[in-house]
């Protein structure tokens, strides 16, 4: 006879524990999400100054702070991808200008054709065609044997390999003599790690070469515009 | 024990022609080396005959200091000559010119840590040669690359490479893998792989100048020790028909793109791996369907690594990654015993 | 007071996260390539499983048994997504370098393992206790681990110091010659050097049993000699 509402009754304290312990897991998250929420509020300008810094600081390792007096985050355009630079996303170009005069770009590149893949460079040509400085900010070559290019794994740090381009161009070393040693060029290379130093080099030419030959246009657009000049 | 004693002893199976002790057996190895060595030192100079002493006398030093340590008879396992072979082996597998230091150091790390902190001859897992040689190419990779040139055989010139502190570079050449990706990744040469052999300083007839002959005194020592029966035909045929396989396929699909099965056999350590290397008893598999399989991946393993990989030669990484899977080849390819049912089958 | 002592212990070396139970590998063998990163994991580490622990020991009446478990995470990924916001924010150099391996603190099973088998059925105190010495006993040896791989592999001992004290600079105590043995850096280098040290953990402790054995041999023998025959 007391079976039915037995069952009933232990029917109800299981929806009833169920209830009980969702509404328990649902406090415990909307508490500890709202933590998070908090701290992320807190530390949010923080964390967007880091990063500023952090691209200001890539930026001035090749375009010393002395070059220019605008504010280059906001002096940028976006550039559609580039085959000319090895690129085939959107990158951004940032100009520098000191006085109001063009001063400088500096434009991101790559290397397809690396030991181990991609290389991506960043490098600086002033308004003359020089090439101010290069950086590597990203690759995959073999620790201790291609990874020179980047002069924090490069073991002679008095003249990391990297900086033998600095403020060099085409008027003083020739388009076709910008290579490495070994291909009759004009820049050094490990000797066991020429693929290396080989993509980097002919990466920047490539580079430098695009960057003199579409200067006026780069700096005459509006900030924040769209470059999409592509050649093949 | 007498000779008669000897003689009643009946042994388990498997039964050998010859009873042979490690010690003749690893003699006529090193016998088996001499061409190869030969060949070496007529195209390359005889820095790596001044390499083999350095390896032998570390690798017996380190070989005596172990034992000691472990409390083992000395004269017993010293004189067995296994050190002495994988000394030899390393000599062979790293640059002739390397600085002293280099081949001492990876002689150590084969025979105190893949050797003896492993249980010592016959506990091993891995090929200690190529434990030395993986672990410098990884540490010491522009050092390991450093190979001398045909014809740069001034000896004092290599005495100086090894034991001085003098610059390198006059005196090195890329070894035909390197120097045929050098080749192949530069965009605007553009160069056909056919018509390297032959012309270009680095390569020979076949595969790399020089090299294409010590290879071919590999396998002449290769075949002694097939001979005397102290390797069977299964590893070096598996390894080096896997490998003529798949670089002859890739090449015929791509010539401009992979090299031929001629160049994979006669550069790098083809040779010398599939005659003393893979072949190597200890760390590799042991039943007849294993070193086949073994030897045939390794073949694999070798070919994508020297073509894809960031290292120059694939060799001692396709072994030791063949070393770890040894034990699961042999208890997959355990021949039935006779007598035993099939598992599956109700009937024998 | 002895409680406290055996927790201490267990921590640093009988249960040490690493040495005894080898839990955390990946953040372990990740960021050992030098001290200064390794140390700062560590700590970061010490400061999760310490929050970690006094929150579940103290919300642990709360908390239903059957939802534990994604309970304690979701209590684990918040603290470790404050301290990865706080890294971000403060120390944004040496976050670059740990980058991926701060959030994934939430990952590391020994966070976990301590909350469900202490904090979730001690105290307050002993389950902070308890966090503190566990995160001491990982970071010891993590920062063994990182100066051996550092020195052997470089010759130095901490660089990137800079990046926490602008002030400070890295030593560099092998002459600058020294070739360097990259594989030491390398994540093979950290699977070397955390062998030797389990096989150096395992030696002592053999070592300690075998004289305990020896001296109650000793003992009992004195014992036996001074019985008058």
């Amino acid at each position: 006879m007391s079976e039915p509402i037995e069952i009933a009754h232990r029917e109800s304290s299981v929806l009833r524990i169920s209830v009980r312990t969702a509404a328990i897991m649902l406090a415990f998250t909307l508490v500890f999400t709202a933590l998070m929420a908090g701290t992320y509020r807190v530390t949010e300008p923080l964390v967007a100054a880091s990063a500023l810094t952090e691209k200001l600081r890539l930026i001035g390792e090749v375009l010393p702070p002395g070059h220019y007096d605008n504010d280059l985050m906001a002096d940028a355009i976006t550039l559609s991808p580039q085959k000319a630079l090895g690129l085939n996303e959107e990158t951004r170009l940032w100009r520098a200008r000191k006085g109001g005069e063009p001063a400088a770009l500096v434009l991101e590149a790559a290397a397809l054709d690396g030991y181990s893949g991609r290389i991506s460079l960043i490098l600086a040509v002033d308004v003359e065609g020089h090439m101010l400085a290069q950086r590597v900010t990203a690759h995959k070559e073999t620790p201790g044997l291609g990874d020179y290019i980047d002069p924090k794994k490069d073991r002679n740090k008095t003249r990391p390999w990297i900086t033998q381009f600095s403020n060099l161009g085409f008027d003083t070393v020739p388009q076709k003599k910008w290579k490495v040693k070994k291909d009759g060029g004009r820049f050094d290379q490990m000797s066991g790690a020429t693929i290396s130093a080989r993509a980097v080099t002919n990466a920047s030419g490539r580079a430098l070469a695009w960057a003199v030959e579409h200067r006026d246009k780069l700096f005459a657009l509006p900030a924040n515009s769209r470059f999409e000049e592509s050649k093949p | 024990m007498t000779r008669q004693d000897r003689d009643l002893l009946v042994n388990n199976s498997p039964y050998f022609l010859q009873p042979a002790s490690v010690q003749s057996v690893m003699l006529r190895v090193l016998v088996a080396l001499l061409p190869g060595i030969a060949a070496y030192v007529w195209f390359f100079g005889a820095a790596i005959l001044v390499q083999i002493l350095l390896a032998s006398v570390t690798a017996l030093a380190a070989e005596a200091v172990m034992l000691k340590l472990r409390g083992k008879p000395l004269m017993m396992f010293l004189g067995d000559g296994s050190a002495l072979v994988t000394a030899w082996l390393i000599a062979l597998t790293f640059p002739s010119i390397a600085p002293w230091w280099l081949t001492v150091f990876g002689t150590l790390l084969a025979i105190v840590v893949a050797k003896h902190l492993y249980g010592g001859l016959g506990q091993n897992p891995f090929n200690p040669a190529m434990v030395a040689f993986a672990l410098m190419i990884v540490a010491y990779p522009l050092l390991m690359s450093q190979w001398p040139g045909v014809d740069a055989t001034d000896f004092a010139g290599q005495w100086e490479a090894i034991f001085g502190s003098r610059q390198l570079d006059a005196m090195t050449m890329a070894t035909p893998l390197d120097a045929l990706r050098t080749v192949l990744r530069d965009p605007e040469q553009r160069a056909v792989i056919a018509g390297l052999l032959g012309k270009h300083a680095t390569f020979g007839n076949v595969g790399g100048r020089g090299w294409e002959w010590i290879a071919a005194g590999y396998a002449l020592g290769g075949l002694y020790l097939l001979q005397q029966r102290i390797i069977t035909w299964h590893m070096p045929v598996a390894f080096l028909a896997t490998l003529f396989a798949v670089s002859g396929a890739f090449a015929l699909y791509e010539p401009d793109r992979f090299a031929g099965p001629g160049f994979q056999l006669f550069t790098g350590g083809a040779m010398l791996a599939a005659f003393f290397i893979v072949t190597d008893p200890v760390s590799g598999a042991t039943t007849p369907r294993g070193k086949l399989i073994f030897a045939g991946a390794a073949a694999v393993l070798t070919w994508i690594i020297r073509t894809f990989g960031a290292y120059p030669d694939g060799i001692a990484f396709a072994v030791l990654l063949m070393n770890i899977a040894a034990p699961l080849i042999d208890m997959y390819t355990q021949p039935p015993v006779f007598g035993h049912k099939d598992k599956r089958g109700d009937s024998p | 007071m002895s409680a406290y002592k055996d927790i201490a212990w267990n921590g640093i070396w009988k249960q040490n996260t690493i040495l005894a139970q080898v839990l955390g590998l990946c953040p372990l063998l990740a960021v050992s390539s030098n001290l200064v990163n390794a140390v700062s994991l560590g700590l970061a580490t010490i400061v999760v499983m310490m929050l970690s622990n006094f929150a579940i020991s103290a919300l642990r009446a709360f908390i239903p048994y059957e939802i534990r478990i994604p309970v304690f995470i979701l209590i684990i990924a918040a603290l470790v997504t404050g301290i990865d916001l706080a890294f971000n924010a403060f120390l944004h150099d040496l976050y670059m370098v740990l980058g991926i391996f701060i959030p994934l603190i939430v990952t590391n099973c020994i966070v976990l393992a301590r909350v469900e088998a202490f904090a979730a059925k001690n105290g307050l105190r002993a389950a902070t206790f308890d966090g503190l010495m566990m995160g001491v006993g990982f970071v010891w040896v993590i920062g063994l681990l990182g100066a051996v791989r550092e020195f052997v592999g470089q010759g130095t001992l901490f660089s990137g110091i800079e990046m926490i004290f602008p002030q400070l600079s890295g030593i560099q105590i092998l002459p600058v010659e020294y070739p360097g043995f990259l594989i030491a850096m390398l994540p093979p280098g950290a699977f070397f050097v955390l062998g030797l040290l389990i096989a150096g953990r395992n030696w002592l402790d053999s070592r300690a049993n075998q004289r305990t054995r020896e001296q109650r041999i000793h003992h009992q023998a004195d014992h036996a000699n001074s019985v008058p025959a």
